[in-house]
């Protein structure tokens, strides 16, 4: 029998195993774990949605796990790309230090993912979120240095806050309804006071986005994703990032729908989402650091999923669950293939490596079809959920939304084009001769992932069918859709097997033209021959093309950039601090002085006990 | 009354020293005296004025004439009591001594913030 | 024999004055009386424990009917806190075994035996007067046990305690001398019974008195100078004695009192302001420490400051969630202390600075430093967790917003410095190769306490299900007046 408990302590215990499993058998750990993450991704897939429930009693709180077709759409994304990751981290870890740990921690953290979704009361999803957030920071902290730690320390304390938030939203709804759960507090929230309405919202919505990396609650994410492992990277930004959409999910159409405010609620998140999609984009063109590109890459592109979620119409909603799905997919790809890069050259800088092309072509080819993906070009999945998302602020007539929108997608471009050209285009350095592509069992779960990108962009309505039922449980919204084809807002069908073979064929005798014709051109330079007008450039100058690739662009958003909320925050965090430090000095050291403390507290009680206590003296 | 204003002024006069004498002597000193202060006061609750010590076997004593002899039993204790903190005190001071060569209380903060 | 409640004060006491005896015939029985003791003390509390959740126990010494003799009142909320000082008491010893190996162990023995007398009696006394006496016994083996190793700093941190100490003793016997002088009578039953007769402004002054006198024990702000010392410079174990045993005695005392015959909302909201200020100044506080076992003293101060808001807030809910957060932190901070103590013998050093790369070097007792951490701060499938989650609930259900940002706010502080420390053990740092290792008896205290955080953290039942009578028994002064005088 198949229930929820079942695969989270197969899960669980699956982690413990594999953390002993690495005490007594060398590649005990990854191998145990790889074989965990199968067999429970087996049982998600086989849990029947709107099934496996389960209650525990825990003392006075009781504990509701069941799935549902919304939890079952992430469920599954979860269980793919854990066990992807775990594959691909097989290899890539293989000769690494406390594997036990990593492996642990690995499946822990996909567990914890799971209880979230799974969960129908709010004491679990609470418990589960903070597992996932402890679990997920030991990963972050694996290698051990400075760097990682500081980013680790910053991950936890944004997570801290948002997690403490959506605590206290939890409680001030018991507070009111005298349940834990979901669907009683959903079922009275409407009967509450505006003012607690506002403050779940609110707090909730901050608690979420802080995990959904949202703008300006974003500053953890860059640093965070670079230092992780990359097998787990592209669980943290395919899978975990998405359990901020999740519970954002569950805030908008579940609470804030049942208030009068929710087109507020709406437009502000709108908004932020928009703002996220630009802002990040810039950043993302400025990073001379593969990761970092990545990762600011993908919090734009959770910037796109909370416009979805937040325009509120059918369309809108399908778009962000489509786009959940295929970003999981294609950031995943992107950063396997960065990893991949990593393993081989022992840099993700963008500056440094080049021209890989040749040494790794099927990691080149992921990276191509996800950057493909990500910019939302025919015909992969990427376009599908850009295609329907621009239908949707049309349809709501968010025109400046749109404006926002396009800006954001256009500038992916720049640094789209710029990951794919530093690391694998241009002319290879001298270093980089010895260059082999990865082992396969990092090279599979990357086709696979490429395949499905291939898949879901053909046949989109392989990855509507889920999406479709899950935006069943959000609320009565009914979408339509066919196998192979997409609506446009204006009911016209989108066959997208004529365009994939379109464009299909157009590349093919494209690059059968190109190649053709400039099968003699072809001439090999120096990646250091670039005019220097006479001056002999010094060994140690880095003149390759990458260098200060997207320079124009970022002279024109340097403005913008200049803004940085991860300054502010620092600054504020610094002084705090520092009046702590003032505050401490309470504590002078002087025996003397704690006791003329006693007595003062004595003297001021006795004097003000009146207005303390109502005692007259 | 005079009794009672006597133990205050005793406690308020060692609180004075605790908090202002520089010298640990001084201050153990202080925390001597604001012990027998309240050992005082406590007396003082349970006196009656030209009265003995409550002996039942004594036909001609009766209930007005006889102090309450539950705080002399409490105020016995706490003066033990008293003794005991005075000499972990003092001992204390010897050991403070010992290291810092010094008895001025501001000069021994090592540990603060 | 039956056993009965005043053997928790006799039978520690007796091995108190035993042991330096034995030190004559041999030190292994020194150090194994301790332990079987406590074995001894655990055993009553199993016999004991059912029947105290029913029904108070109200033994009478020496043949005197209350309310003119001493009784001893072992109700749920003794209990439940003397079944958490023998669990943590014994932990302790099993520590100590190995790790208290600087002569004079007998001493060491002795002052521990009389602490844990000390502060069962102040959880069992019916008695005003008795209290007191307890309290001293408790503060005179503290402030030893605080000089134990003899060193500088040690004699420094003693004296500051004992001055505060002082103050505290002074405080709380001036205020029974108020109330013995208007109502005649000692017992706390009795005298609950008949806080009328105590005219307004005397009845201010106790209040005063007993709030600032106990306030001391329970580390309120800002009474708490001597804590951080006295926590710091004392051997390990003992630090774990104070946050776990010693501050959890003058808590139960403060809130016994004030609950029996204080009972007004003023009051109640002064508790929570003041378990706010606590709470936050200590926090701060302890996210500016260079030194671990200063940090851990800082945290047990904030930890107390969040008990008593959770006290102050008085429902029934908060009330057995303080209850519950006074459990988690006694063997929280336990686990903290012990760990902490043989990272510091380790590294030499007590700096957080010089913590780097022991997560490599001593990877059990960091994986134990580690665990309780993240237990305190709150963070499932610990104990903390549940403990921490009924305080916001009962906040919440009070409905005051306010306080509840503000305690999270104090939680997101604590949670940074905590993974400071932690993250500063596993930076990667070549060791100077050291062959000491931490002895077993002190991985097996140290497991003990994380099975039990980890099992409370998975089945909280076990422990919740004690707490609503505990918290009946320390919220319900009438019930407490009628079975304190039969």
């Amino acid at each position: 029998m198949i229930s929820v408990p079942v695969i989270l302590s197969v899960m669980f215990l699956g982690g413990v195993l594999a953390w002993l499993a690495n005490r007594f058998v060398p590649k005990g750990a990854s191998w145990t774990a790889a074989i965990i993450a199968a067999f429970a991704g087996y049982l998600v897939f086989a849990l029947p949605s709107c099934g496996g429930e389960y209650t525990l009693a825990l003392g006075s709180i009781t504990l509701v796990w069941k799935s549902t077709n919304y939890s079952a759409l992430f469920a599954m994304l979860v269980a793919v790309l854990g066990f992807l990751g775990i594959l691909y981290s097989m290899d890539f870890m293989a000769g690494k230090k406390n594997l036990g740990y990593y492996y642990m921690n690995f499946l822990f953290a996909l567990g914890a993912m799971l209880g979230i979704v799974y969960s129908q009361d709010l004491v679990s999803l609470f418990f589960f979120w903070e597992v996932m957030t402890w679990s997920s920071f030991m990963l972050v902290i694996y290698s051990g240095e400075e760097k990682s730690h500081k980013a680790g320390i910053k991950y936890f304390a944004y997570s801290a806050i948002g997690a403490y938030l959506i605590l206290s939203a939890i409680v001030i709804l018991y507070a009111q309804s005298n349940s834990f759960l979901l669907s009683e507090n959903v079922k009275m929230f409407s009967g509450m006071s505006l003012g607690t309405q506002i403050m779940v919202i609110s707090f909730l919505a901050l608690g979420f986005g802080v995990k959904s990396a949202m703008m300006p609650l974003h500053v953890w994410a860059p640093e965070a994703y670079k230092e992780s492992p990359s097998g787990f990277t592209a669980v943290f930004s395919g899978a975990l990032s998405k359990m901020g959409i999740f519970g954002l999910g569950l805030v908008v159409f579940k609470f804030a729908a049942n208030t009068e405010f929710f087109v507020y609620v709406r437009e502000t998140l709108a908004w932020l989402g928009g703002l996220t999609a630009m802002l990040a984009t810039f950043y993302a063109v400025i990073q001379s650091d593969a990761k970092k590109l990545l990762a600011y890459s993908s919090i734009g592109q959770l910037g796109y999923i909370i416009v979805g979620l937040a325009l509120g119409t059918p369309l809108g909603i399908m778009a962000a669950l489509f786009l959940t799905i295929m970003h999981g997919a294609f950031k995943a790809m992107l950063f396997m293939s960065a990893g991949a890069v990593y393993m081989r050259t022992g840099t993700t800088s963008l500056d440094d490596v080049s021209g890989l092309i040749t040494k790794m072509p099927l990691t080149f080819l992921t990276a191509l079809f996800g950057i493909i993906s990500v910019a939302g070009i025919p015909p992969l999945g990427g376009f599908i959920s850009k295609w329907m998302l621009y239908q949707a602020l049309l349809e709501t007539n968010h025109y400046f939304l749109i404006i926002v929108i396009f800006i954001a997608s256009t500038a992916a471009f720049l640094y789209l084009y710029r990951f794919i050209f530093s690391l694998f285009l241009g002319q290879r350095e001298k270093e980089f001769e010895h260059v082999k592509e990865v082992p396969w069992s990092m090279l599979v779960p990357m086709m696979l992932l490429t395949l499905f990108v291939l898949v879901a962009g053909v046949f989109p309505g392989l990855v509507l069918d889920p999406i479709g039922k899950a935006m069943g449980y959000l609320g009565n919204f009914k979408a339509s859709w066919e196998p192979q084809v997409v609506f446009s807002a204006w009911g016209e069908k989108i066959n997208m097997q004529v365009i994939a073979g379109t464009i299909g064929t157009i590349f093919i005798l494209g690059a059968l033209f190109i190649g053709f014709k400039n099968r003699k051109a072809t001439r090999v330079v120096s990646t250091k021959d670039i005019h220097t007008a006479g001056e002999i450039p010094t060994e140690n100058e880095n003149l390759t093309y990458a260098v200060n690739f997207n320079q124009p662009f970022e002279r024109a958003i340097a403005p913008i950039l200049k803004w940085s909320v991860d300054k502010l925050f620092n600054l504020l965090g610094e002084n705090l601090e520092s009046t702590f430090e003032y505050l401490r000095y309470v504590y002078t050291g002087n025996g003397q002085t704690y006791a003329m403390y006693v007595i003062l507290m004595v003297v001021i009680l006795i004097l003000f006990s009146g207005s303390i206590f109502g005692i007259h003296l | 009354m005079l009794y009672y204003i006597g133990a205050i002024s005793l406690i308020l006069i060692g609180m004075y020293a605790v908090l202002t004498k520089k010298n640990l002597l001084k201050i153990v000193v202080g925390l001597s005296i604001v012990d027998s202060g309240v050992n005082l006061l406590f007396i003082s609750v349970g006196y009656v004025k030209d009265a003995t010590a409550p002996i039942f076997s004594m036909p001609s004593l009766t209930a007005d004439k006889m102090v309450d002899p539950v705080p002399q039993a409490l105020v016995l204790t706490a003066i033990v009591i008293g003794l005991a903190t005075t000499a972990v005190a003092l001992g204390l001071v010897i050991r403070l001594y010992d290291h810092h060569k010094t008895l001025n209380i501001n000069k021994i903060r090592q540990l603060k913030w | 024999m039956e056993f009965s409640p005043v053997l928790y004060i006799a039978i520690p006491l007796f091995a108190a004055f035993l042991i330096p005896l034995l030190g004559k015939v041999s030190k292994t029985l020194v150090k194994l009386t301790p332990g079987i003791v406590f074995l001894y003390l655990s055993y009553g509390s199993i016999l004991l424990f059912p029947k105290a959740m029913e029904k108070p126990i109200v033994q009478v010494v020496a043949g005197f009917k209350p309310p003119f003799g001493i009784s001893l009142y072992y109700g749920a909320t003794a209990a439940f806190l003397i079944t958490m000082v023998t669990i943590v008491g014994f932990v302790i010893w099993l520590y100590s075994y190995k790790f208290i190996i600087r002569e004079p162990i007998e001493k060491y023995y002795m002052l521990f035996m009389m602490l844990i007398t000390g502060s069962t009696g102040i959880l069992l006394t019916g008695d005003m007067f008795n209290m007191f006496v307890f309290l001293e016994i408790t503060s005179i083996a503290a402030y030893s046990l605080t000089a134990f190793l003899r060193d500088k700093d040690g004699a420094e941190a003693a004296f500051k305690y004992l001055l505060i100490g002082s103050f505290s003793s002074t405080f709380y016997l001036l205020s029974v001398m108020i109330i013995y002088s208007y109502t005649g009578t000692l017992n706390f039953a009795d005298i609950a019974g008949k806080i009328d007769l105590i005219p307004p402004m005397a009845k201010g002054f106790v209040l005063v008195l007993v709030l600032v006198g106990m306030g001391i024990e329970a580390e309120m702000f800002p009474l708490n100078g001597w804590a951080p010392d006295a926590y710091s410079q004392a051997p390990s174990p003992v630090g774990a004695v104070f946050g776990g045993i010693v501050v959890k005695a003058g808590l139960y005392a403060m809130i016994r009192i004030v609950f029996l015959f204080f009972k007004t909302p003023e009051v109640m909201q002064f508790l929570i302001f003041m378990g706010i200020l606590t709470l936050l100044i200590a926090e701060m506080a302890a996210m500016r420490q260079h030194q671990i076992k200063r940090m851990l003293a800082f945290s047990s101060i904030g930890q107390m400051g969040l008990v008593i808001i959770a006290l102050g807030i008085g429902t029934m809910g908060s009330t057995s969630a303080a209850l519950f957060q006074m459990f988690n932190h006694a063997l929280i901070k336990s686990l903290l202390f012990f760990a902490a103590g043989y990272l510091v013998f380790h590294s030499g050093s007590k700096q957080i600075e010089d913590l780097e790369g022991l997560g490599y070097d001593k990877p059990v007792t960091s994986f134990f430093f580690a665990v309780g951490a993240l237990a305190i701060i709150g963070l499932p499938p610990f104990s903390g967790f549940w403990s921490k989650l009924l305080i916001l609930v009962s906040v919440a259900k009070a409905g005051d917003i306010a306080i509840l940002l503000l305690i999270l706010t104090g939680s997101v502080i604590e949670a940074i410095y905590y993974l400071r420390a932690v993250v500063k053990l596993y930076t990667r740092k070549e060791v100077p190769d050291n062959v000491r290792r931490t002895p077993i008896s002190g991985l097996v205290a140290m497991g003990i306490l994380a099975a039990i955080i980890l099992y409370v953290g998975l089945y909280p039942g076990v422990i919740e299900k004690w707490l609503a009578p505990a918290a009946n028994n320390l919220l319900n002064a009438a019930d407490y007046i009628k079975a304190g005088l039969f």
